[in-house]
Order: structure tokens, then sequence, then C-alpha cells
């Protein structure tokens, strides 16, 4: 019995841990943005999506965005095809929750460049791809296979400037647009915690 | 310029404070000595006070956050060694485990001053970057400042005792315990189990935090696994994100005990557990460690059936027969419930045990089959009561369920058949404890390792095996026939079953002189003043007319001398000398050959001198041990045969169950003796583990003999 539940435990934790699994399909999800327009990952078929687990109000998200760097990266990719959606997975009840009013307002403050920002204050996108941290990023091939999943740089620190680390999501789209496999499909991602 | 310069350097080092406040922590550097000489050393601590409920983190901060961080600046002459981290605390929930310091923490740096240092004051800075938490994070910094002066005495600074309050507080090096890891099974996509097992003292909650990497990472998830006395073993999972699975995992090995928290500093290499059983050997050889269930409870059943032939349970058939034949002449529906009854005893005894087992287990405790019998009064006691059951098969008084005698309740009488077998049926367990039989031992041994559901039908398959024979013959009535029928033959046969109770008490007497030494004589005493006692009450009381108050005043007074005059004062029996945890007795060894006492370095030893070891398992108390190992031990071949091989032969000696013999016999999966390895000459290969022996000596002298010579093939 104990082996049962420990058999269930286990693939339970792998579940959650492989919902975003390198090479498998990426699960579909419907989402609110914040400005009321349903996503849908399906709508992106055949292009290449990032999805970003953001919270403005942790320190490695904020240092990405108060250097510039993620808006930079955001255009960057955005220009070429790419689909970035911010996923924004924290629950209502924690002070770091924004409501779309607020979110909106960040978003012109912050001049971000995504594609979108989905109100995941429910936490169904986040569990349903293991999103562990703020920033944890995935990289959702054209043809719907995860590609990348982990940390956004290999430089967790909650000050400095990020472009001097190594990009390892620019790395993976610029692999997946070149039509190439991606090297570094998985790392471990940095961050705080997201409040589920 | 040279102003300039000044004030820069002063505005510089005006940068550094002593002591740093942050939204939520304060940081200060404390050094242990405020006056050093060249050549010293001084304990630096980086002091941080979270304010309640925040945290900062450990060297792996685990899911998320980041460790602190110093960078130093120090004079010259002054050099910093690696930082020191206590023991963190580990946060759930299990699939975002990190690892903080709650609310306050000081992190140690040792600091060399070296011996041509030039006296003054030297400025000690450091700069920290950190990451406090609570639900948000917010990332902290401080410049820290701390004078020391170098002169030419040594003078502790208040902050001393602070320090080593927190230096307590380090985990210890793991030369203090030996501690193994392996892959459990092949990976399932990126996740792949890891078994983690260490010997050391102590009995709380054992637990690993990791290191930090880059390629994989543990996960937060700690398993127990079950394990005997001594022996910690877990199970974490581990996440790979590049690269092979890792061959070495650093981290700490910790245990949380009631009174607080023990850690050990360990680099596992993560090897698979090498067999213990050399699988290449011939098909007789050693019982394999992981038996198919079925046949694990094949096993015990078998062994519960050949146990009914045991010399500690054979008498017991008796009462059990001479019942059951004076039943037959009644109702077969009553004999049938009879035996299930009877089966339901050995059922119940047996759960019950495996029930204490389990919870032995749980206390993490070592629990041995057989360790009932190192408790000396329960001896002494089961001696006394075996004793009676002879006297009254000899015929000398008579046990009358639901007479005056038994003196329970009154409806003892409608039910007596009911509860007389019931309580044949514990009898027969109670008994049945020390003789670890042929097949039982890898049986237990495979079911003490087990969880709790396991180890429960395991004990019910060799209750079930105990049971079987009263209760076949209790369904077929008609195997009646071959039962004889009643006569005078049956009083014979009642007494003819007494002799082998008679042998078990005195079997019993010999177990007592482990506890008493030669003081048991006088149980030997106690007994024979009880016989006469019991004669008496036998013949006058129970069936006497005249004098039967004088009758039992004699009685009375036999057995309370008996009892004060030899039991108490002469036997001392409440009060059993210390069992030794000697290993060194060596009561047991097998004659002609020159044994010495077994312990793991007299096997390193003679294994690095090249000659092949044979360790002989055994215990007093141990039956098959006495009746089959030792002769065949003992035998002209296979003295021979060792004294060809100038093999080493170490005996372990289990009598008093010695911790390290228990851990030993649990490497091996086995909880009692007989247990019997060979040490091949070969240094690279793993020892033989022999069968299990029959109780015949010369069954097991082939064995020996194949071993020996495998062992040096």
């Amino acid at each position: 019995m104990k082996q049962l539940l420990t058999l269930v435990a286990t693939l339970a934790l792998v579940g959650t841990a492989f919902a975003a699994e390198i090479g498998k399909p990426a699960p579909d999800f419907t989402g609110t943005d914040i400005r009321g327009r349903t996503i849908k990952l399906a709508d992106f078929k055949g292009r290449i999506v990032v999805l970003e687990a953001s919270n403005s109000d942790c320190p490695f998200c904020a240092n990405h965005l108060k250097t510039g760097a993620l808006q930079e990266l955001q255009k960057e990719f955005t220009a070429k095809g790419v689909v970035w959606l911010m996923v924004n997975s924290v629950n209502p009840r924690n002070s770091s929750h924004r409501t779309p009013e607020q979110a909106r307002a960040e978003w012109d403050q912050e001049k971000l460049n995504a594609t979108a920002w989905i109100d995941d204050s429910s936490g169904a996108i986040g569990k349903l791809y293991g999103l562990k941290t703020t920033p944890h990023m995935i990289v959702i091939a054209a043809d719907g296979t995860v590609a990348y999943s982990g940390a956004l740089d290999d430089r967790p620190a909650p000050f400095g400037d990020p472009r001097t680390a190594r990009n390892y999501v620019r790395e993976a789209v610029t692999q997946l647009l070149a039509g190439q496999r991606v090297l570094v499909s998985q790392t471990k991602p940095y961050g705080c915690a997201v409040h589920y | 310029m040279r102003c300039l310069l000044k004030l820069l350097a002063v505005l510089f080092l005006g940068c550094f404070t002593a002591s740093a406040l942050t939204a939520h922590t304060q940081a200060k550097l404390i050094l242990s000595l405020q006056t050093a000489r060249a050549g010293d050393s001084v304990l630096a601590g980086i002091h941080l006070q979270m304010e309640p409920a925040w945290h900062t983190y450990w060297k792996n901060s685990g899911a998320s956050g980041i460790p602190t961080t110093l960078a130093w600046t120090l004079p010259a002459g002054i050099k910093a060694g690696p930082v020191q981290w206590p023991v963190p605390e580990k946060l759930p929930p299990d699939d975002f485990t990190t690892y903080v310091y709650q609310n306050e923490v000081v992190l140690l740096v040792p600091l060399q001053i070296s011996p041509e240092a030039k006296a003054g004051v030297a400025g000690i800075k450091v700069h920290v970057e950190w990451l406090e938490c609570k639900e948000a994070c917010v990332p902290g910094s401080a410049d820290l400042l701390a004078s020391l002066n170098l002169g030419a005495e040594q003078a502790a600074s208040p902050d001393a005792p602070l320090l080593a309050a927190w230096q307590k507080r380090l985990p210890e090096s793991s030369s203090k315990l030996v501690a193994h890891a392996a892959w459990e099974k092949p990976a399932v996509g990126d996740l792949r189990p890891l078994v983690i097992e260490w010997s050391g003292a102590g009995i709380g909650e054992p637990d690993f935090y990791p290191l930090g990497s880059d390629a994989f990472e543990v996960q937060g998830e700690t398993e127990r696994l079950p394990s005997s006395g001594g022996l910690f073993r877990l199970r974490k999972q581990v996440k790979r994100f590049s690269g092979d699975w890792p061959a070495k995992i650093s981290g700490l090995l910790v245990l949380k005990t009631p009174t607080g928290i023990v850690a050990y500093e360990t680099d596992l290499s993560s090897a698979p557990l090498a067999p213990v059983a050399n699988p290449s050997a011939t098909p007789e050889s050693a019982v394999s460690l992981t038996q198919p269930l079925w046949k694990m409870l094949l096993y015990a059943f078998l062994g519960g059936l050949i146990l009914n032939a045991m010399p500690c349970v054979l008498p017991v058939i008796a009462l059990k027969i001479l019942g059951f034949v004076r039943e037959a002449r009644s109702d077969p529906r009553h004999v049938r419930k009879l035996g299930w009854v009877y089966a339901l005893g050995v059922l119940v005894s047996f759960l019950s045990l495996a029930g204490v087992v389990i919870a032995v287990q749980a206390a993490g405790h070592k629990a041995g089959w057989g360790m009932q019998f190192s408790n000396a009064q329960f001896t002494v006691g089961l001696t006394v009561l075996v004793t009676l059951v002879a006297l009254n098969l000899f015929g000398l008084f008579e046990v009358n369920p639901g007479s005056r005698v038994l003196g329970t309740a009154g409806n003892l009488a409608a039910q007596s058949g009911l509860a007389g077998a019931f309580f044949n049926g514990v009898l027969a367990t109670i008994l049945a404890t020390p003789c670890t039989a042929p097949f039982l031992g890898a049986a237990l041994g495979f079911a003490f390792a087990q969880p709790v559901p396991i180890i429960l039908l395991m004990f019910a398959a060799v209750a079930a095996g105990l049971a079987a024979p009263y209760v076949v013959l209790s369904w077929k009535p008609a195997w009646l026939r071959f039962l004889p029928k009643p006569g005078a033959w049956m009083e014979h046969f009642k007494i003819a079953m007494g002799f082998p109770m008679l042998a078990t008490a005195l079997w019993l007497l010999n177990l007592t002189t482990i506890h008493y030494g030669d003081r048991s004589w006088w149980l030997g005493i106690f007994l024979v003043m009880m016989s006469a006692a019991v004669w008496i009450w036998g013949a006058f009381v129970q069936r006497g007319s005249a004098g039967r108050g004088l009758a039992v005043v004699i009685v009375i007074l036999c057995m309370a001398g008996g009892y004060f005059g030899i039991l108490e004062a002469q036997l001392h029996w409440r009060s059993s000398p210390d069992s030794a945890s000697d290993t060194r007795v060596l009561a047991h060894a097998p004659e002609g050959y020159a044994w010495s006492p077994w312990s793991p370095e007299a096997v390193a030893k003679a294994r690095a001198e090249g000659r092949p070891v044979v360790v002989d398992f055994t215990a007093k108390w141990c039956l098959t041990c006495n009746l089959s190992v030792a002769p065949a031990f003992a035998s002209k071949s296979v003295v021979e045969q060792l004294q060809k091989l100038n093999a080493v032969a170490l005996v372990a000696d289990y009598t008093l169950y010695p911790a390290q013999i228990t851990a030993e016999l649990a490497r091996f999966q086995r909880s009692g003796v007989p247990l019997v390895l060979i040490y091949p000459r070969d240094f690279a290969k793993p020892p033989e583990v022999l069968p299990e022996p029959l109780p015949y000596p010369a069954s097991y002298i082939p064995v020996l003999l194949g071993a020996l010579e495998r062992a040096v093939r």
C-alpha cells in the first residue's frame, strides 16, 4: 500500500514537474489577459511561443525590468514573429497581486513589449506548466513541443546588468528560428517562489 | 592632490560601517578577538538579524532565493578562509523546498593572520549581499567594517561567546559515520530515485540537505525507508538538467532528534549498490535477497508448518491432539469451530507479535526475532509454565477448564472448548519464537526490511502454516478415522508427551544461564520444590478427601518458601546481570579449529592477508546453530579443508544481542541467526551468504565444503 502511495506521489510530482516536459507537446491553455482578451495557446499554432512567469515585485524580475533588459528582449523577439506571453500567477490575496487596471498601469510604466500579459491569478496555467519561480521561462517551438524550460539566464542576481549574462532564452529562440535543435533545453530556474 | 586622495579615502572608508540596517535585516561584522598577535587565527562572523518570519538563505538556497555572498577587503597579511555555514532549516512545501535561516544567523569565516603582520589597527572590511524573504523578497547589501588590533597579546572580544555558540551549530565532519548512496532504479524521464543510507547513533528523523548544482537538483521530498537499528535509509528524487547522472552528490546528512538537530557534511558517491550475494554462484548457494513476495510468503507458510515439528512446539501439539481426540466424540461442527478458533489464536498471537515488531521498528530500536527471550524474567516464567504443563501431562495434577481451579467466569464452562482452543494457539506461538527454523530465517529477514503491510502478511503466513494441521483435521472429520480410538493408550500417550515438555523446560532452564549464570541451578531447585507442591495439590487437594485443609497449607508454604527463599533470595530473579554487549564471548566456537571473535576489523585484516574468511553468526539459544552448524564446522572434512585453505574462522556470538552484530545481520537482510558467510580469497569479491541449514548436521557439511572450494577458485 505504501509503495502504491509512493508511486502515486511520485507520479504526481513527476506530473507537476513534467507538465512542461522537454520534447513533449505543450499543454493547451486558455487565459484572459489584462485587457480582457481571451488568449489560447492553440491560437498561436505554427509560431514560437515564450512563456514568462513574472512578478514585478520579485527583485529578480524587478532588476530585469529596471535595467530594461527584459523589454529589449521582448521587443527583439516579437519583431521576429515570436509570441511572448507574460503569465502572472500571483493569487488575489497576495500583496503582489495586480488587478487588471494596476497591471495596465504597470505595463505603460515599464514600457513592456510582450504580446500579452495573462492574468493567471487562479494559478491554472502556472501549475499546468509547473512554473516554480519568477522568472521561469518556457519556450515552445513552432510545432507545439516544449523546447526549453528553466532560467532566463545564468546569472541569478537581483542587481547588475542582465545583458552581460548568458541568456538561455535568446539562445533557444535563435536556434529555433534557424531551424536547429535547442542545445540547452533545461536549466534550474531561479527567482522568488510563485505565489499561488 | 594628496588632500583629495585623503578625502576620497575617508569617504570610501565611511561607506563601511560596523553594522547596517536594511529593510528587514540588521547586518553586523563581529570578530572573536579584539586584539590578536601575528600568526593567530581569528574567527569572523557575519551576524544577520532578520525581523520575525523573515529569512535569508543557505549556501544552497533550494528552489528559490539566493545564498548570501561575501566579498572581503583585507589588509596585507590577513587572509580569509571559506565560509562556514551553520545547519539551515528546511522550509516546506516538498515540491518547493528552500533551505533558510529564520530570524538570525551568524556565518563564520576563519581569518588567518600571517606571522609577518605588523602591529597596528587592521580594518577588516566585507561587502555582503543577501536576499531576505518572508512572502515577498527584498535584496539587501551592506558594507561592514570591524577593527582588529594587532599587538603582542591576545584579547577576546565581547562577541566571542556568540561566535562560539554558532560554531556549535556547524555541521560535523562525516568521518564520524559511514554513508552510502546508490541509484535505486533507472531514470523515469529526468527524475531518478537515489537511496542514501548511513549508520549512526541516535534516534530521530533522518534527512539529506543537498548542495546546489547547475546540472541537477535533489528534490525536497524525503521518503524514509524501513531499516533496522543503527541504520538510516532514505530515498530522494534527483532531477537532471544536463549532462550525465551525477557520480558525486554533496550535502548534509541530517538527523532531527527530540533534543535538536545533528548534521554531517558528506560527499556521497552514487554508485549502484554492489550485490552482497555473488550472483555467479551455483544455484544451491545464497538464498537470494530479492525473492518475489509469493515465494517469501510460501517460505513463511512452510516455516510455520515445520515449526510444528520443532522441539519447542511439538509438546504443545500433544495438548492440541489430546483436546482434539476428546472432542472428536462430540459434534463435528464444534470440532471444526475449535479448529478455526485454534488457528485464530495462533493468528492473533502472530499478528500481535507483528504489531510489537512494527511498533519497535517504528521506535527505531533493533527488533530481532527471538528477542523476547532476552527478557530474563520472561524466560524464568516460561520455564515454570512449561514444567507445570509437563507435570500436568504426567498426571500429577489436573487442569479442568471451567472448574474452580481455573477460577475464571462461570460461562467458561460453556466456552471452555473455544477458550481452550484459542489459548492453545497462543501458547504454540509463544513457544515457537526462539526456533528460527529453516526457510523462516530468510523469510523473516526479508520481512523486517519491508513496510508494515508486508510484515503483517508474513506473520499471517507463518501463523497459517503453524495452524494448518489442526484446521485440516478439524475440517476433514473423515480423517479422524485415521486417529486411533480412545482407550488406555490415551493416558500413556499423555504421559509420553510430558517428556518432550520436560525437555523443553530443561532447554529453557539452559537459556536462563545466559542471564543468571551459575545461579540458575537455583531455578532447578525451585522447580523440584514446585513439583513436590504440585503433587501434594493434585493428590491431596484435588483427589483427596480427608486432610485437605492441611494439604493446602503445606502447598502454600512450599510455594511461598520456594518463591521467597529461592527465587528472590538465591536467584534474585528480578535482577539479572546486565547483558553485556560483548562480542568477544566465545562460548560456542565449534571445535577442531582455531576460532576467533568476529569484528569488522578482523575480517578486513584477514582479507588484506589474502586469506578466505569464514564467519559463523551463532547464539547459545539458537537450536539450528547448535544442532547443525557447529557440528558441521567441527566435522573432520570441514576442519581439514579450513586448515588446507589457511582460512580465518570468526565466530559472532549473538546470544546477548550485541548491537554491532544486529547491524551486521541487517546488512544481509537477516534478523536472527544462524548466518554463515564465506569471504573469498579474492579481495574484490563480495562474501557468499550460505543457505539456511536444516537441523541435521550431516546435511550442512557438503554445503560448507562446496562454499569453501568456491572461495579459493
